[in-house]
């Protein structure tokens, strides 16, 4: 009997173990994970100089991780065991209360607030000060604002004290108050950004406060698939996908958007691009750098710049019906001592939008 | 390579256990020593050199000292080796401290020479100065197969961290060894246990114990919660890789000495140093502590002793000041032991357990610590003259997210799960019902580390740096 178990032992593991690295070996590559939204790492360059370096060694290791085979099956094992096995809240700090999935923002990063306040001011004192601009801020709350709350079971963000360490710093700006126009709803469930269906009285509370109306009415067009959001992927366990739906109508079909960094007209909204990677890209084709919306029929013949994030993305089509011009840009993906070749700062409204993602992660910022 | 990867688990170790068992008998060592060399040449491409240079100079070493009949010639050869190999290891491990020492004395700013440890030299090292100093004292013989040396020095599975293996309880192995179903499946038993305990709960606490050094919400009771992780972290890390080496030399046909016997149960600090890396205890008790007289001695010249072993103990854990003080800090405990001082006070099993456990605790703050400036700050934190409030909210949380793991981490360094299974296998019934299982929970084991090592980038191996 002992040598039986002995030898089932052995017999058992060892095949487990060779069956794995067999189909490790023989598996081909994939290019590209849609749940991380990442591309994977291909099989490293073999020579004697990378094999001196070690830089072969790293990558291989990268590569065996990317590549292993059945990846995704392990990493659901590797989230359930976490939650189920040692009950943990969060997966790789991703967890999900009441249906929604999200990351733990947390601590606040105070260094990161004074940046992003640098930041600002930079492009403040360069372009905007002693100029006939009129120049507002925004914060978003991430969605851990609505879902955590008071709930001490979970690490959240001190969103008082975020809010008025950076308005003390930015007090050139007039600040705009949109935490009580959000609500839970007013997210995805798998994802960090905001429903664009929902934050019209965002859009409106801004607008008012900027001088203008906003009356447009929308058709409420779903997104030909069900959305899985950024999260979704991260989590690694299971999760419904959900309806994604983007506001739309002659204004936003008529607008001319075009795109500096590729050099390219593209839509308001780019289905077809959203298709493969990251669905939220369908507003205003994603992370770009530079983009100008122009509406020839426009309300009034004022212009609008967004410095802004991946949420100003589904926000700004709201305001096309009232400005003849509004230019997005994104000071992560393009320094700002570049802006004068392509804006001249005069007569505009100038809205500074972020969520408190990267304002407390800051580093990206140029 | 670290045995708990990817690339370890699923490339290499197949690659060299298919090898290495159709391989005729006459080459098994000859595929070990190259296969050693390959795993340790992996993370180390540059350092092959000074390894294979050691090992040739100890196996000349060693055929000089058998082959001369003069003692003093003995006595030369063998200092001549132990001279070069701590000159290897000073220079490697220790001279940026020693220039920062003298920089700090001298107020002079000689340059940091930056040199990367080479991994595993302090135990290879140790294995060699053991070997030859065993072939002068004439406890074993010179080894004429230089890749049976080699095979021993280098032998990856504990190359890098240990048990330092010494020569003479795996000579008759080098020559001739037996492997059967019976050792692998031992050795595959053994294996994924130290493997789960490194993956699962070492590198888990880890997380623990950086999240709490990034944090700014500190609290008299995190900072207990980060001290008692980490003594846990280091634990189940080292003796987790002590396993997988034993592990898999038994499945290659070696028994390695055991390393840890559950050294948190002990009653006092010399018993902790009893079970705590014992490879490494029995190696300066041999080599160090009996040849300056051990205790029969004076008093005076055995404080000595045990200050100079306990000093170089520490020293050999790290060039910095913290591991010095780490090791001499055991050595007043021991003295207190030793006359009876501490029985005065420690009158009660729980009281000895209690004592014991607070000494070592405070221990492995001074051992994670970046200076002594940070553990003396952390000590006092702990003790509660700090600022810091007697609890916090993240403390709170992540007592919770990982009581699981802590819970578990507690009863698995104690013997309860190896008793408990000793029990279990008494009854004919239960022992066919274990037998059934065990297939099974090592299948799963093996499954879920992998798992997490597929998703987890966290995985630091803390002896690397030894």
């Amino acid at each position: 009997m002992k040598n039986f178990k002995n030898i089932a032992i052995s017999v058992i593991i060892s095949a487990f173990i060779l069956a794995l690295s067999v189909f490790a070996w023989v598996k081909p590559n994939d290019e590209f994970s849609l749940n991380e939204r990442r591309q994977l790492a291909k099989f490293p360059e073999l020579n004697f100089n990378t094999l001196v370096s070690g830089s072969f060694m790293k990558n291989f290791e990268n590569y065996t991780l990317d590549q292993f085979p059945l990846r995704e099956l392990f990493r659901t094992i590797k989230a359930q065991s976490e939650i189920s096995l040692f009950n943990k809240k969060s997966n790789n700090d991703i967890f999900e209360k009441d249906g929604y999935i999200t990351k733990i923002e947390y601590p606040l990063n105070e260094a990161s607030l004074n940046n992003a306040s640098k930041k600002f001011k930079n492009v403040y004192d360069k372009y905007l000060k002693d100029t006939n601009t009129n120049v507002y801020f925004s914060i978003i709350p991430d969605k851990n604002y609505y879902l955590i709350g008071d709930d001490s079971n979970y690490l959240s963000l001190d969103y008082e004290k975020l809010v008025t360490n950076i308005t003390s710093k930015t007090s050139y700006m007039k600040y705009i108050d949109i935490f009580s126009e959000l609500s839970i709803d007013s997210y995805y469930k798998t994802d960090s950004h905001w429903r664009q269906e929902k934050i019209l009285p965002v859009a409106k509370k801004i607008a008012g406060e900027m001088g203008v109306e906003l009356k447009a009415t929308y058709t409420k067009t779903p997104f030909e698939k069900e959305f899985y959001g950024v999260y979704y992927g991260q989590y690694a366990l299971p999760a419904a996908g959900e309806p994604m739906y983007f506001l739309e109508n002659d204004i936003t079909k008529n607008a001319v958007v075009f795109d500096y960094q590729n050099q390219n007209n593209i839509r308001v909204y780019e289905n077809s691009k959203g298709v493969l990677r990251d669905p939220y890209e369908v507003f205003l084709g994603g992370p770009l750098s530079l983009v100008t919306v122009e509406n020839e029929n426009a309300t009034t013949d004022k212009e609008l710049v967004i410095f802004r994030d991946s949420f100003g993305s589904s926000l700004s089509p709201l305001f096309i019906e009232a400005y003849k011009k509004i230019t997005l840009v994104d000071i992560r993906y393009i320094h700002p001592n570049m802006l004068e070749k392509f804006i001249e700062f005069n007569n505009q409204d100038v809205l500074f939008i972020y969520s408190t993602s990267v304002l407390n992660n800051s580093e990206t910022l140029k | 390579m670290l045995f708990s990867s990817i690339p370890f688990l699923y490339y290499f170790l197949p690659s060299v256990l298919i090898l290495y068992f159709v391989v005729p008998k006459k080459l098994k060592n000859a595929v070990l020593l190259l296969s050693s060399l390959v795993f340790y040449g992996w993370g180390e491409p540059k350092y092959l050199i000074l390894m294979v240079a050691s090992i040739i100079i100890g196996y000349f070493s060693g055929l000089l000292i058998e082959a001369t009949n003069e003692k003093s010639k003995k006595k030369i050869f063998l200092t001549i080796n132990v001279l070069v190999n701590i000159c290897f290891l000073g220079f490697f491990k220790y001279s940026d401290f020693f220039i920062e020492n003298f920089n700090n004395l001298t107020g002079l700013s000689v340059k940091l020479l930056n040199i990367a440890l080479p991994i595993g030299i302090s135990f290879y090292t140790f294995q060699i100065l053991s070997y030859t100093v065993d072939v002068y004292r004439g406890t074993v013989k010179a080894q004429k197969n230089l890749i049976n040396l080699a095979a021993y020095i280098s032998m990856f599975p504990q190359l890098i961290a240990g048990p330092i293996v010494r020569y003479s309880d795996i000579v008759s192995s080098l020559e001739e060894r037996k492997t059967d179903f019976s050792k692998v499946a031992t050795g595959l038993r053994r294996f994924i246990v130290g493997l789960s305990k490194k993956v699962l709960i070492a590198n888990a606490l880890g997380e623990l114990c950086a999240t709490f050094k990034a944090s700014d919400d500190k609290s008299l009771l995190f900072y207990w919660l980060y001290a008692v992780s980490f003594c846990l972290q280091v634990y189940f890390d080292f003796s987790g890789y002590s396993d997988m080496a034993i592990g898999l030399g038994k499945i290659l046909g070696f028994e390695f000495m055991e390393n840890f016997n559950f050294p948190f149960i002990s009653k006092s600090v010399a018993e902790f140093w009893r079970r705590w890396h014992i490879s490494l205890g029995s190696w300066f008790r041999d080599y160090v502590y009996i040849p300056l007289g051990g205790n029969r001695v004076k008093k005076s010249r055995w404080i000595f002793n045990i200050l100079v072993v306990w000093f170089l103990t520490g020293f050999w854990h790290g060039a910095a000041w913290n591991f010095i003080i780490w090791g001499l800090y055991f050595v007043i405990f021991l003295i207190l032991e030793k006359t009876k001082l501490v029985s005065l006070i420690t009158k009660t099993k729980v009281i000895n357990h209690i004592y014991t456990l607070f000494v070592v605790i405070i221990s492995f703050v001074i051992f994670d610590a970046v200076n002594m400036g940070e553990a003396f700050y952390y000590i006092k934190a702990m003790l509660g003259f700090s600022s810091a409030p007697i609890i916090s909210t993240e403390f709170i949380y992540y007592l919770k997210e990982y009581s699981v793991i802590l819970v578990s981490g507690l009863i698995g360094a104690t013997p309860l799960v190896k008793s408990a299974c000793s029990k279990l296998t008494q009854t004919k019934t239960l022992r066919v019902v274990v037998g059934v299982l065990e297939p099974i929970v090592l299948i799963a084991l093996l499954v879920l580390v992998t798992a997490y090592l597929v998703d987890g980038s966290f995985n630091p191996f803390l002896y690397f740096r030894f």
